[in-house]
Formats: structure tokens, sequence, C-alpha cells
């Protein structure tokens, strides 16, 4: 607005990316602790649940761990896959469809790859945020057998890129926000199922077993139970592989994703 | 050039903006306003066509074009939990926006448009006027060499209206160029050097306001209700230029006394002589009013 208006320079891509990232978390933290306490509160309940309650009846071991030691990975893997995948479709299609944020970030230098790649990362560090939570309620239930645990967030954020990706392939075509229900109960829930979530995948009848092992999630499961438990209770004795299979799928997954939902935006 | 999948929204176009003055592009809904300036503004591609603002292509060099612009677009969008003045800095920060003399920006705007002491409101407590303020502000937050202006007055009363005015006449006096879509005449003729008008994607018609009416039609209308007056009409059409839209009748010339002698010895019914508008053009050139 003065006189001699400078000359203003786009910024540059890490720039643009943080300032998408950085409107996230503005947005997001607003409202932090109703937002972070199920993260903390469920895995405390169904670990409970599962120490005192279920557990009790559960009478053999699985991948040499009792019950609810068995679990305690998995449920880092549920966390980081859910809220990326609720951020990536219903918060995705909220903000293109009703709150039209995305046509005013439009009007800014952001491409339409800034405003998906930034929106990516941040669905990451969710997943690093409730992973690192749950990892804590874990540490207190004497779950995180293993130092190297403390590469939970980062993995929590390669799994959250993952679910983002596939979310946004699922948003990119969905023209109706009820359609999500068929995403999460036909999609996600039985994934969980069929991944490992409550008992080792070998364990699967008609040879789904090797029906797990293309699911990303399976992959993730894993790795988690690598670094939370250990190799020695990890549920195939190839899980060292799947950390590699998590960070391809995390690069694949995320940069399709992006790509058509640059394409949604554009009509 | 803008094609939909039957429809060519926008087509041959052909505008020059100078720097610092302002040009309103006129016309009805539906009529490419908005994807033009979508086009300008670099958030839609153009299928065809040569386009440069500010020296660059806006689709190829998308950034560098918006990191110029200021842009008040139709749909206001917020984040509405969030409060005034952080919206500004996070609306900054997607132009690489931060620090001491950002937030001294971000005041010395909200003064601008009246905004001053809201920092700490939540965006939805504020009124419609108070919002479309704080767009411009937002639009201003960059020192753009050019404002882009969708229809930035629509749905607000005339008060906000007539201070909305103000608020661009001055920037335009700080040398700002401006673009702006508009459907109200008198927003055009109030503010723009140049007037373009646009009608179903094509510009048919663009000169300064005053010329615009000179061109096409004579200084005087006399206006009246053309129900039983049909052979008036066309009797009164022989010696001037007379048109029919609906219900009501207008006869144009260039001698105001010949008008009123005319209301003086016919029963005209509500009656009115008055000097000839935009929209009296915009009715000549399209066969249509504005609100169509």
């Amino acid at each position: 607005m003065s006189d001699a208006a400078p000359a203003r320079r786009a910024p540059s891509k890490a720039v643009r990316l943080r300032a998408v990232w950085y409107r996230h978390w503005k947005v997001y933290s607003k409202f932090i602790v109703a937002n972070a306490t199920p993260a903390v509160l469920e895995p405390t309940f169904f670990l409970l649940a599962v120490g005192f309650g279920l557990g009790r009846y559960i009478h053999r071991e699985f991948n040499g761990l009792e019950y609810d030691a068995y679990m305690a990975p998995a449920l880092l893997a549920m966390t980081s896959m859910y809220t990326a995948a609720f951020e990536a479709s219903y918060g995705t299609f909220i903000r293109l469809r009703y709150q039209k944020a995305y046509e005013g970030m439009l009007a800014t230098p952001l491409t339409r790859h800034d405003i998906f790649t930034g929106e990516l990362l941040w669905c990451g560090s969710k997943g690093l945020l409730f992973s690192s939570i749950v990892a804590l309620v874990l540490l207190a239930f004497g779950h995180l057998r293993t130092p190297w645990a403390v590469l939970v967030p980062a993995i929590g954020f390669l799994n959250s890129i993952v679910f983002a990706g596939i979310s946004y392939l699922v948003t990119s075509w969905v023209k109706n926000i009820n359609h999500f229900q068929f995403y999460f109960t036909i999609g996600l829930t039985p994934l969980g199922l069929l991944s490992g979530l409550v008992f080792p995948v070998r364990e699967l009848p008609y040879g789904l077993e090797y029906a797990a092992y293309a699911t990303p999630l399976f992959h993730t499961i894993e790795t988690f139970r690598l670094v939370v438990s250990g190799p020695a209770h990890t549920s195939v004795a190839w899980a060292w592989a799947c950390p590699l299979v998590l960070v391809t799928m995390a690069i694949v997954l995320g940069a399709l994703g992006v790509r058509r939902m640059k394409g949604r935006l554009k009509a | 050039m803008k094609r939909y999948a039957a429809l060519t929204a926008v087509d041959s176009v052909n505008l020059r903006i100078p720097r610092g003055t302002c040009y309103a592009l006129l016309g009805p809904n539906g009529a490419g306003k908005t994807t033009l300036s979508k086009m300008i503004a670099a958030v839609l591609p153009r299928d065809g066509g040569q386009m440069e603002v500010l020296g660059f292509d806006p689709w190829i060099e998308q950034s560098e074009v918006k990191a110029r612009l200021g842009v008040v677009m139709q749909s206001e969008v917020f984040d509405e939990d969030l409060d005034v003045r952080r919206n500004l800095e996070i609306y900054g920060g997607f132009f690489g926006l931060r620090g001491a003399a950002f937030q001294k920006k971000i005041q010395e705007l909200l003064k601008f448009v009246q905004l001053e002491g809201r920092d700490d409101d939540a965006v939805q407590a504020l009124s419609g006027g108070m919002r479309r303020r704080l767009m411009i502000a937002r639009a201003l937050l960059n020192d753009p060499e050019l404002l882009v202006l969708d229809e930035p007055t629509t749905g607000l009363d005339p008060q906000v209206r007539h201070a909305m005015w103000g608020t661009l006449r001055q920037l335009k006096q700080r040398g700002l160029t401006i673009l702006l879509t508009t459907h109200y005449m008198e927003e055009a003729a109030q503010l723009a050097d140049r007037v373009g008008i646009l009608f179903k994607g094509k510009l048919i018609a663009e000169d300064a306001p005053r010329n615009l009416i000179s061109e096409h039609l004579p200084p005087w209308v006399l206006e009246f209700d053309a129900s039983g007056h049909e052979e008036t009409l066309v009797a009164l059409g022989a010696e001037t230029l007379a048109e029919r839209h609906g219900d009501r009748a207008f006869v144009f010339h260039r001698d105001e006394a010949a008008l009123r002698r005319w209301v003086g010895e016919k029963a005209f019914g509500a009656a009115v002589v008055r000097s000839t508008s935009l929209e009296d053009v915009f009715l000549k050139l399209t066969g249509r009013t504005l609100d169509e």
C-alpha cells in the first residue's frame, strides 16, 4: 500500500509448504486439548479393558507375548492410520466443498501442489503427534520393550502419509461426503482385521495371509512390532523388510494422492 | 479463452489495463466476469489465447504473478475459529511474510480498513461489512501491484457499498492498479477509468464510462410505462431512437426539452426524463437487463 510498492517475489517452495502446514497447525491447535484427548484416552481404556478384562480369558501367547502386549504396537498403527484418514477425507472434503479454504489459498502464491503437499505433511505430523502420545501410554503400561521405540514417531509419520495418500485418492473421487462411510466401513475396518491387528496374519484362513502382505497396514504394524516389541515378536520372519515397504508406500501413495487432488481442485 | 464441456465461458477478450488505472468489467451473471478475473489472478488455467499480467504469463508463472497480486474473490474464505490477526498472519505466511515489519503492516492495514483494535476478535463475530473490509486488508498485505476484485460489493447494503467505494478510491489515488468486476452500473461509473462490457464471454464494448454512453446513445432518455402506448412508441421511434424492454419504453434524444415536451403532450404512465446511463448502453448492446 506504500506509494512505491516493492516488487514482491514468490516465496520458495519450502516457505510455501511450511505456511500451509502452519495454517493447519493453527486451526487444529486452537482446540488441541479436545482434539488430543481421545488419542490419550482411547488406547488407555483399550489396554485397561484387554489387560484386566478380556486378556485374562485368553490363555495363549501371540508372537510369544501376552495379548495386551501383542496388541500394543497395533494401537500405534491404528491411531496413525485413522487420524490421517479422517483428516484427508472428511477434513479435506470439508475444506474443498464447504469452507472453500483452497480457493482462498489459491489466490496467494501457493500452487495446487503446495496446498496438498503441505497438507499431506500436516497429516504426517498429526500421525507423529498421536503415535507419540500413544507411545507414552504404552510406556506407562510397560509395553515399550526395546530402545528402538524412539522410532515410533517417525513410523507414525510415515503411516499417516500412506493413509493420507490413500484417502486423497478416495477424496478425489467422492462426490458426496456421506460416501466416506463406505471407505471407513468397507475399507479401513476390514483392513485392520486383515493386517494382523487382533491376531497374527498367519492364522488367517484360505490363504488370506498373502492378501495381508499386500496391504499397507500390515507392513506398518510389523514395523511397529519390530521397534516396540523386538524382532523376536513379529508375525513373519522377514519383518525387517517391512520398514522398506513402508517408506516406499509413503512416497508412492503420497505423491499419487497429491496428484489426484491437484486434478480435483482444477475444475 | 476458457472452455468448459459445452460452454466457452470467455472468448475473444482483448483488453489492456494501464498501470495506475481502474478497469471495471461489467456484465450480467454468467457473462464470464469471474472466470476471466480468475484467469488473470492465476487461479484458473486458460485453454487458449495469450495473457500477460505484470509481465508474466499468469499460468506458467503462477507463483510469481500471485506474489504481486491482491485478490478479493466472491467467496469469503476465512478460518472462522481464529481471530483477525491470526487470519492475516496465516495469509501473509502464504506470501512468505512474517516478522516485526509484517506485524506493523497488519496494524497499518487494520487501521486503513477501520478494523483497528479488532485483532483479537474471532472472524465469525464480524459483521458482513467488516468481513469484506478484512478481505481488502488481507489482499493488501503483500503490497500488491494489481488488485483484482470480483464483485466486491455484491450483497452489501448501500451504506457499506459506498464506504467500500471510498476505500477503493483511496487505493486508486495511491497509484494502485485495480481490476474489478461488477454488475452494478453505478459502481463502474464511480470507480473506473475504463469500462469493458462482457457479455456471453465476449467483450462487446470498451471505453471510459462517459465515452461509452456518448458513443452508443444520445445523452437524454425518456422512460415510461409502455403498455397502451405501442403506437406512440412506433411514431416516436421514427423520429428518434426508441426501445422497449419488458413493460418499460425508452426514448433517447439529444434534446432534453423535446423529451419533456412529449411528456406534456402524451399521457405516459410513470414517465421520467433523465440523463442516459451505462445501464441504458448495456440494455441497448445486449438487449437485456443486468439482473436477468
